[in-house]
């Protein structure tokens, strides 16, 4: 068995183009999945009911399903009741964003319940409201606690981008099977998908453990 | 619009579905098992002081924590195959797959497990003239495991979520099934929200079992790691 990568490097376009697909969708869900993840949180930590609800229900909804039985949902599914139509990207986009959501959701949650009811009550008692409060002193000081949490759900939502291939939306690893199936070498192919997948995402896991090393040594 | 659902076809359905479920939870128990057995040894060849051992632990763990898992199962089904000159089918290939990358996960949660437990306890263990191995098997893995069944719940959950990528090797389990029984009935709204419907049910209730046990352990009073 001798390896050979010139197949692949003659392919290099196709790969490139499958990297520009896998960064805009990560993009998407990230910016959108964190988001609305946020409000979320907001509404899995506030008390009344109306907000409480829905937002559990979503939570667990998004959490005990399997994110590609999502994707093949709104790709298949949706569309007979949508009176539009969805494109790959918009399925793939939207199952990866609201499971993100549901996940950061918690994550938010967690990280403003850490802080102290103390600097809720000072201030209140400097006079802010309830939103100046949770803008201005709660939610900076969580984001910061949330770092490393939320930097690992990052990670997991570049890993899930090649989801997105089952609905034939042009990413790294739809762009991998391509080239396989034309040149007849998965060995060197779906090698090189894994190995640009690890030299993106190692320095991130490094960068998530100095996190929490730092966090672990601040407490 | 007035869209007339009709869930009949579906349901009519049902054995093939409940086949492929009971395929899903199939590969999830096996991945399970051989990713839990290969995580304690790479968390404990991980731990060990000697390079020889800890490093390739530590590249096994790095490199499937670090690459999509749908990337790594196209490897082992596609391309493995070639390089050893075997034969591969989907149910080999996903159990190979999940169980690396599960045990990849496990690996770090037995690591934080059985670093959790206090210095104290191994030298008072080796202070009784027990070997270190008696100490690991005896003192520290008990104590650690407690600790980490909160943490394993949640990985075994995403195990059985992962699964469902081998649906795209066609490896019959529930969402191949459901795409199989959309084609064939033109239901394809009906049947993906049945199948999501019957993931959510089985999934939530490992959650909620996970959430109990967690309870449990603390008011045991013992920590929990993640």
């Amino acid at each position: 068995m001798v390896w050979d990568f010139s197949s692949v490097l003659a392919n290099s376009d196709a790969l490139i183009a499958g990297a520009i697909g896998t960064v805009r969708l990560f993009a998407i869900c990230l910016v959108s999945g964190m988001t609305f993840g946020l409000v979320v949180g907001l509404g899995r930590y506030a008390r009344t009911r109306w907000f409480n609800w829905p937002a559990t229900l979503f939570v667990e909804f998004f959490r005990n399903t399997p994110v590609l039985v999502q994707i093949l949902w709104f790709y298949f599914a949706l569309p007979i009741v949508a009176p539009f139509e969805i494109s790959p990207l918009s399925a793939a986009a939207l199952g990866i964003s609201l499971n993100a959501a549901a996940f950061s959701a918690d994550i938010y949650r967690g990280g403003i319940q850490s802080i102290e009811r103390g600097q809720w009550e000072a201030a209140r008692a400097i006079g802010m409201g309830w939103g100046q409060a949770m803008r201005r002193i709660i939610l900076p000081q969580a984001l910061k606690r949330m770092t490393p949490a939320l930097t690992s759900r990052a990670i997991e939502i570049f890993k899930s981008t090649t989801l997105a291939s089952t609905v034939a939306y042009v990413e790294l690893l739809q762009q991998g099977k391509l080239i396989a199936s034309i040149n007849f070498n998965p060995i060197e192919a779906y090698t090189t998908v894994a190995v640009i997948f690890f030299v993106i995402l190692w320095p991130l896991v490094q960068l998530t453990y100095a996190l929490e090393r730092r966090m672990k040594r601040a407490e | 619009m007035s869209y007339q659902w009709d869930f009949a076809p579906v349901f009519a359905s049902a054995p093939l579905l409940a086949e492929g479920l009971g395929n899903t939870l199939r590969l999830t128990a096996v991945a399970l098992a051989f990713g839990l057995v290969l995580g304690l040894a790479l968390a404990l060849m991980r731990l060990s002081p000697r390079p020889w051992f800890s490093w390739p632990a530590g590249f096994v763990i790095e490199v499937f924590r670090t690459t999509p898992p749908l990337v790594q199962l196209f490897w082992f089904f596609f391309a493995l195959p070639m390089i050893v000159g075997i034969e591969m089918t989907p149910f080999i290939a996903a159990v190979v797959t999940f169980s690396i990358q599960s045990s990849a996960f496990f690996a770090e949660v037995f690591r934080a497990g059985i670093q959790s437990i206090e210095r104290g306890q191994w030298e008072g263990a080796l202070a009784i003239g027990m070997s270190r191995r008696q100490a690991l098997n005896r003192i520290v893995l008990p104590q650690a495991v407690t600790r980490m069944i909160p943490a394993f719940m949640e990985r075994a959950i995403e195990l059985m979520k992962t699964t469902t990528l081998v649906a795209t090797i066609a490896y019959a389990d529930l969402l191949y099934d459901a795409n199989a029984v959309a084609q064939k009935t033109y239901r394809p709204l009906e049947t993906f929200t049945v199948a999501a419907l019957v993931y959510f049910v089985v999934i939530f209730a490992f959650s909620l079992l996970g959430r109990r046990l967690e309870r449990r352990l603390a008011v045991g009073g013992d920590s929990t790691v993640h």
